[in-house]
């Protein structure tokens, strides 16, 4: 070993891209090159859409219903989320039972099954005639053409998100602390409320989102059973579809301007809406990353 | 709260590791050191007394009544696990206040003020775990652990990554501990400085099975088993089979002669001048280094490598590799091992 490896002032020349800026600008070129991927488009849907056709297709009584009916139905989808997604994650995580694995495979399926099979398998149960229809009638839930069916298939396409991330951050919870917990007092009930469901919430948040992603942007089983929300439950308005459903058929129709309009509109919200969570997580207003912050 | 704990012939399973029968008495103000390598039970020990893991056999009796069958969260037990299972999410005043606050206790608010004050925490009240020392961790999982009133204190490694003044100044705070609140405690440790400053008694564990089982004075006369002999400083410790061999006359014969049925330990024996009457070996020095209490050789003797400790103030010349050095063994000294487990 000569002087100058030994001192280690400089890297041997063959290995200096590694550690110097081509390094940095190998790193910046690729990640520039998929943002600008996710940017362009988006920047080509606003440069078609002028400021003024934003505001009409804001004031839009179709487009208003259509924009209530997105943010409902994707509302109650995560709120099933919550109520049953979770507490899934939770046995996942921490239960060992025979057929775990089974399980598991068929809760990732809806995330790779098309979604127009989704909707296609859900139209055969629901269609007028079969029992399922009439049951569903009964109870006052009809699924066909309906809100109802809306948040069905956004539930089934959507859930699985916050099942598999609950999963991942329950089963991040630190045992002993959990341990810990019990042996100074706690049942597992007041545990689950007080350790692990706080530690593992960001997680959970962020499958949640996911969840919720999902959902606004669900067409391919909506388009089947779906397609045309009629009036009933909570929706009184017009004849209408989700937002998705809606700017496939302005664009069908041929108006491409008013499709821009209407997904430029859409965009806007939900950055919005995501860019508030994320502010909401920075400044330690959200509960969920106490401990990593200050002080 | 004081209590008398009783542990009557504890048998535990994990997978397929079997722990005991484990006996155990704990009068009030008692505390034990449980010792033993890595795999030898001492975290199962602790789990299945915290209620973790379902004993297959014996008693756990707390002043009579027997508690085996309760859930952790009714044994009232301080169980500390290695890592000290504190809750990031929740600052250090609300990381004490915690038992408290489950149970809605009446002065939750005074008594937390009270541990932070004892434990020298009130500065870091409003902190999180994250932003804590070693030492402070250490400080906060006590007072955690007491702020539940337990009746027994259970400590997976309590000094684990401390550096030496914070391991003094912890086991200070345990030996108060139990001399004011007469708190029993169960301590698994691998420091035997320490677990000497607050252990009355030792628990010595072998792949789940209980080895040894004596006071402090005990232990360090005549240890039993070859960790324990390690741990209280028998730095020479041969197995029947390093001692097969060697000729009448041998230091392996020696030694042989006074083996029980798992070997010998020996502490360091003494170079130099020595008593008369005293069998001298003399060998060659393989390596030569200083550490904290001296200087140590390790002598080549009879195919057995002898490790021979000179303490500070070191009379120079010191030895160097390849000398020839004389020592000696006092035959009384040679602890045999295996023979008595009490």
């Amino acid at each position: 070993m000569n002087a100058a490896d030994a001192g280690g002032d400089s890297p041997p020349p063959g290995r200096r891209w590694r550690t110097g800026p081509l390094w940095l600008a190998l790193q910046l070129v690729l990640s520039g090159s998929l943002l600008l991927l996710f940017v362009v488009p988006i920047l080509a849907l606003f440069a078609s859409a002028p400021f003024h056709d934003l505001v009409s297709a804001s004031r839009s009584a179709d487009v208003r219903a259509a924009l209530w009916l997105t943010f409902y139905s994707s509302g109650v989808a995560v709120l099933a989320s919550v109520v049953f997604g979770i507490p899934m994650g939770y046995l996942l995580a921490r239960r060992t039972f025979p057929g775990r694995s089974i399980v598991e495979s068929l809760v990732a399926l809806p995330v790779v099954v098309p979604h127009l099979l989704v909707g296609l398998g859900l139209f055969f149960l629901v269609i007028p005639g079969t029992p399922l229809y009439r049951f569903t009638q009964s109870i006052g839930f009809p699924v066909y053409d309906t809100i109802w069916g809306v948040v069905l298939v956004m539930v089934f396409v959507s859930a699985p998100y916050t099942v598999l991330a609950s999963e991942l951050s329950f089963r991040a919870v630190d045992n002993r602390v959990l341990e810990a917990a019990r042996s100074l007092g706690a049942g597992s009930a007041t545990v689950f409320l007080t350790v692990t469901f706080p530690l593992a919430m960001r997680g959970v948040v962020a499958g949640l989102l996911l969840s919720w992603a999902r959902a606004v942007s669900e067409i391919g089983g909506l388009l089947v059973l779906a397609y045309a929300v009629y009036p009933g439950g909570p929706y009184n308005g017009p004849v209408s579809s989700t937002i998705s459903v809606y700017i496939y058929n302005v664009f069908q129709n041929g108006n491409l301007g008013d499709a821009a309009a209407v997904s430029s509109l859409f965009l806007l919200i939900a950055f919005a809406l995501f860019l508030l969570v994320r502010l909401g997580e920075r400044s330690g207003w959200v509960p969920w990353r106490r401990g990593e912050l200050t002080p | 709260m004081s209590h008398e704990w009783v542990v009557q012939g504890l048998e535990a399973d994990l997978d397929h590791f079997h722990l005991g029968p484990v006996d155990l008495t704990l009068a009030p103000g008692n505390a034990v050191a449980v010792l033993g390598a890595s795999g030898a039970g001492k975290t199962t020990l602790l789990r299945t007394l915290a209620g973790f893991l379902r004993l297959r056999r014996g008693q756990i009796l707390r002043d009579g009544v027997d508690i085996s069958g309760w859930l952790p969260e009714e044994r009232n037990l301080g169980y500390v696990p290695q890592g000290l299972g504190l809750f990031p999410h929740r600052t250090v005043a609300r990381n004490i206040r915690y038992p408290m606050e489950i149970r809605d206790r009446a002065g939750a608010e005074e008594r937390t003020k009270e541990l932070l004050e004892q434990f020298r925490l009130t500065p870091l009240a409003n902190r999180y775990p994250s932003r804590l020392s070693g030492g402070e961790q250490q400080r906060v999982a006590l007072a955690r652990a007491l702020a539940a009133d337990p009746g027994l204190i259970v400590w997976d490694e309590p000094w684990q990554g401390l550096d030496v003044l914070a391991r003094y100044e912890l086991g200070l705070v345990l030996h108060e501990l139990r001399q004011a609140e007469r708190v029993p405690m169960v301590v698994v440790t691998h420091d035997p400085t320490l677990a000497f400053s607050i252990a009355d008694s030792f628990l010595v564990l072998r792949t789940g099975q209980v080895r040894e089982q004596c006071d402090a004075a005990t232990l360090l006369r005549a240890p039993a088993d070859p960790f324990a002999a390690r741990f209280v400083g028998f730095e020479n410790v041969f197995d029947p089979e390093a001692l097969a061999k060697g000729p009448p006359g041998s230091l392996r014969a020696f030694l042989r002669e006074r083996s029980g049925s798992e070997g010998v330990a020996f502490a360091s024996p003494s170079l130099g001048p020595l008593p008369v009457g005293i069998v001298q070996w003399q060998g060659t020095v393989r390596s030569a280094r200083p550490n904290p209490h001296g200087f140590t050789v390790e002598v080549l003797v009879d195919g057995l490598v002898i490790s021979v400790r000179i303490p500070p103030p070191m009379a120079p010349p010191l030895p160097v590799l390849g000398d020839t050095v004389r020592f000696g063994i006092e035959p009384a000294t040679v602890q045999p091992l295996g023979t008595s487990f009490t």
